[in-house]
């Protein structure tokens, strides 16, 4: 048994969702061991507090679970699969909320912080972060605030706007110029787009 | 949606990627998508670059237990997991046993305490058990019900052994952790009202306990969470239940 679990250590993420769609409980804990950081930061960020968090994660680790024959290696990385589920599931539960305890003063206070030259020396997944943070750093504020009212807060472009007091046009045009410009940070340094 | 122009389908996708959506949006965004499959590539490779934001928050570590808790549902409902056909085997011999004419009593009362402290964690200890067991009635009418309700979810098993005399036996397996000075209570509910059967505490693995209150006439059994030493009344909503 211990030398399975050594085993797989050795298996790329795609051979373990093979094996996970199987049944085999001992792979999906590989991936969990792998990604639940990953998964569990971003829960964190979306719910922001630690039981909403845990709630969210083993939610969507279930669903990982129980519906691992829907992954398809052609639309991207196992991990971003997995981070899509979490993010999706997220959505679902901040819009289902009976009080939004988000605010506009929430996304403020959690701004942005770096964590420099130790994040490089622990692993490339670690690099694949910093390279991100250092994206959305040449991001100017107005739209990195929208990015993140959307992807992390739950909320749509239209309450945005509302929110914001923006035409919906200017919401729209923010978020394709941070999309573009996070794609464009990539391309000029001749990095590819961690999948 | 019938159909929406390239400038549509331009003006909603980053929206689209980032879960900005309104509900009807994303249906109508994904309609399209689904007669346009061709498109498909431009989403996916808009949504790999949303998809960084996933990895902008601070990192943070995972609680310990969270993973535990997590391998508990899945190794429960592995195809793989050995000790499924074990637990088969445990209760459909006890469910063989309680059917069992022919067996004298008192043989059936030890193969079942046999039964259960081969590896199950009791409640009371074996020779409690023993005597209750021995009061019961072995008959032909003995028959075993499974409980269902939010906590198989949580991957629990649980079954009711009811003896011919409504006299019952509660076997509980994968029972999900409850919060520290909690405990699970058993419920007899008659006529909707709900009297105290018992408590006993959820463990992984299996767990005996004798259901203290007679089901003769009761319409329903049900397993709520309660403070350690058991309520009055039940105070949060079954976990499992089973009608009789």
């Amino acid at each position: 048994m211990a030398n399975k679990g050594r085993q797989y250590l050795l298996y790329a993420d795609e051979d373990l969702m093979s094996l996970v769609e199987g049944g085999d409980a001992g792979a999906f804990a590989a991936l969990y061991d792998r990604h639940s950081r990953a998964a569990y930061s971003l829960a964190y960020r979306m719910m922001g507090e630690k039981q909403a968090a845990e709630d969210l994660v083993q939610d969507a680790m279930l669903k990982i679970w129980r519906g691992a024959g829907s992954y398809r290696a052609e639309r991207g990385s196992v991990r971003t699969w997995i981070l899509s589920i979490v993010h999706n599931r997220g959505i679902d539960q901040l819009r289902s909320l009976a009080s939004r305890r988000r605010t506009q003063e929430k996304v403020e206070a959690e701004a942005p912080r770096s964590q420099p030259s130790e994040a490089f020396a622990e692993s490339w997944r670690n690099s694949q972060r910093e390279q991100v943070r250092a994206a959305m750093r040449t991001l100017p504020p107005e739209q990195l605030k929208i990015l993140e009212l959307a992807y992390f807060s739950g909320y749509t472009h239209v309450e945005i706007a509302d929110m914001l007091d923006l035409p919906l046009g200017t919401v729209k045009g923010r978020m394709r110029l941070g999309l573009q410009k996070i794609r464009a940070f990539f391309d000029s340094r001749d990095l590819a787009v961690p999948q | 949606m019938s159909e929406m122009d390239r400038a549509r389908f331009e003006e909603l996708m980053d929206s689209y990627v980032l879960g900005a959506l309104t509900e009807e949006e994303r249906l109508e965004f994904e309609e399209h998508l689904a007669s346009y499959p061709e498109r498909q590539s431009e989403v996916d490779e808009l949504s790999a670059t949303a998809g960084l934001l996933a990895l902008y928050p601070e990192e943070r570590e995972p609680p310990e237990d969270l993973r535990g808790r997590i391998m508990h549902v899945v190794e429960a409902e592995s195809p793989e997991r050995p000790q499924q056909a074990e637990r088969r085997t445990v209760f459909g011999r006890l469910g063989e046993l309680l059917s069992a004419r022919s067996l004298a009593l008192g043989a059936a009362a030890l193969l079942v305490v046999g039964l259960f402290s081969w590896n199950m964690v009791l409640r009371s200890d074996v020779q409690e058990l023993q005597s209750r067991v021995q009061e019961m009635q072995v008959s032909r009418d003995a028959r075993m019900i499974t409980l269902e309700g939010p906590g198989l979810e949580q991957g629990a098993h649980v079954e009711l052994i009811v003896a011919g005399d409504d006299r019952a036996i509660l076997m509980a397996e994968n029972m999900p952790p409850v919060p520290e000075g909690k405990t699970c209570m058993i419920w007899v509910i008659d006529d909707a009202v709900p009297k105290p059967g018992g408590l006993f505490d959820p463990k992984p693995e299996a767990v005996a306990a004798v259901v203290e209150e007679p089901l003769g006439g009761a319409d329903a059994v049900a397993i709520t969470v309660e403070p350690e030493g058991g309520s009055p009344q039940p105070t949060t909503d079954p976990m499992l239940s089973a009608e009789l």
